[in-house]
């Protein structure tokens, strides 16, 4: 394995290499001093299974709609959101009472990516394996030469559901993520940068990347 | 035009577009993007593409999974061994965890020691930290009275504060309406206290305003004047409150009687 050469981007690996992955607190969920306490006694005064409940059972179907879109089918995503639970549940004490959606969707975005790397490894491509230049181009279209033009002429496009869904699965995986976190599970900017662990003007750069590559993908050219 | 704007346009209407500039910036492109044909086609295609992204069949929550994570949730708890599939080398590497249970009571035993002594140098800096924080929230007060207007949304629908700060921050508190009670409901903004953002209510009392900051809770501070204003605080599960000003402390208090009544402790999220 490599070392993640880019540090504060992308964490898949180090979240697959430790195995208790809810230890690392999504960033900013510590955000207010003071907040060690304030988790304590929401977690102490009650049974865990009922924090459990209050917490992550309310974002099931949004989790697993997260999750079919990052493993795309069915039968995988299952297993992510029950991987994805077991682990709330056993990290459910790591809670840190401010922001239950993002918290719950970092677990299963994590869990997806973990439970790819180890069934699917062909299928995902992460950022850590690419080179600087690769990065580069993922994030900001790289050089001139390389950038994806979507002229006027690309006209209002008649795409239908099947064009979209083809066109978000042909999407590398992190423009994907930041795309369906921010249309399918309609989230914010902060949010998305929480759940996929990269600082906000990544997100808005991978959020305007993506959707030029959908409109190129999708767009008909007179 | 140079592709360092061409790409800069690009964020700002794609931020446009999600609802994430703030004010004065929206403005400023809503502007834009009358004048100008080509900006303007552009941003009706990516909301065209946001229509067809958003009019995806949803995946819905197959009907077992809910009972099938239920029953392992059970199982994990009563066994405190996983799933059944889980691979035999952690069921053994959990073993081996257990088998050394002294050295773990070792190593919690000095970590407790470390948290029990990072804890009270915590609290020594905290008392310091607090009285800095009621400075910062009475300067936000008369930060709020200085600008045109004391908050950033106005509204006196509880309905549309409460939502605006449930967009802008981790934690939004509830927004009751004091009105029947003399306090009210004129607006929302959002104060950054320390480098945290936090939501503050605001409510107007004949001519006085009422700002009331809400942190996380556990970090009440002193009741005291600060620059003239009075400054009341509380807390309840959820948070710590701190109310500032021009009222006297009566009716601060009474404010605060009429807040606490109208506004049980949240659920969690």
């Amino acid at each position: 394995m490599t070392t993640p050469s880019s540090a504060g981007r992308s964490n898949f690996r180090r979240a697959e290499l430790d195995p208790a992955v809810l230890r690392e607190r999504p960033e900013g969920s510590d955000r207010f001093s003071g907040q060690q306490q304030a988790s304590v006694p929401i977690v102490q005064n009650k049974d865990e299974r009922s924090v459990f409940d209050e917490v992550f059972l309310p974002h099931m179907a949004e989790a697993y709609r997260l999750a079919q879109w990052l493993t795309g089918n069915a039968s995988d995503a299952e297993d992510v959101v029950q991987d994805a639970a077991l682990r709330a549940f056993r990290g459910i004490k790591r809670f840190g009472a401010v922001n239950a959606r993002a918290w719950s969707l970092t677990i299963v975005r994590n869990t997806a990516y973990s439970w790819l790397m180890k069934n699917r490894p062909k299928a995902v491509v992460f950022t850590d394996d690419l080179s600087a230049a690769e990065q580069q181009e993922l994030e900001h279209g790289g050089l001139q030469a390389t950038r994806i033009e979507t002229p006027e002429e690309i006209a209002l496009f008649k795409a239908d559901a099947e064009d979209v869904q083809r066109a978000m699965a042909q999407l590398p995986a992190q423009l994907r993520e930041v795309i369906v976190l921010r249309e399918i599970n309609q989230l914010n900017y902060r949010d998305i940068a929480e759940i996929t662990n990269i600082p906000i003007g990544t997100v808005m750069s991978r959020l305007s990347r993506a959707r030029q590559l959908l409109i190129a993908l999708l767009g008909d050219r007179k | 035009m140079s592709a360092l704007i061409r790409e800069n346009d690009e964020l700002q209407m794609n931020a446009y577009c999600d609802g994430e500039l703030d004010p004065a910036s929206a403005i400023a492109f809503e502007r834009r993007l009358a004048d100008d044909a080509s900006l303007k086609s552009r941003y009706n295609r990516l909301l065209s593409l946001r229509r067809a992204v958003r009019s995806l069949p949803q995946y819905e929550l197959p009907p077992g999974l809910q009972a099938r994570i239920n029953s392992a949730l059970d199982a994990d708890r009563s066994t405190q061994v996983g799933l059944p599939d889980e691979p035999a080398r952690v069921i053994q590497a959990r073993r081996l965890r257990q088998r050394s249970w002294s050295l773990q009571a070792l190593a919690a035993a000095a970590v407790l020691g470390a948290v029990i002594a990072s804890a009270v140098m915590l609290t020594i800096e905290r008392y310091d930290l607090h009285e800095n924080v009621a400075r910062e929230v009475v300067a936000g007060h008369i930060r709020g009275l200085m600008a045109p207007q004391p908050f950033d949304i106005a509204s006196s629908d509880r309905h549309t504060v409460k939502p605006w700060f449930t967009s802008r921050l981790p934690e939004s508190p509830q927004v009751p309406d004091l009105a029947a009670q003399g306090f009210v409901l004129v607006g929302g903004r959002v104060d950054v206290i320390g480098h945290d953002p936090v939501a503050t209510i605001v409510y107007k009392h004949a001519a006085h305003t009422v700002s009331l900051t809400t942190l996380p809770s556990g970090q009440p501070v002193s009741d005291q004047a600060i620059a003239g204003y009075n400054v009341l605080s509380w807390s309840d599960g959820e948070f710590t409150y701190i109310a500032v000003s021009d009222l006297p402390s009566a009716d601060l208090a009474a404010f605060q009687r009429a807040f606490a009544a109208a506004s049980p402790a949240p659920e969690v999220k």
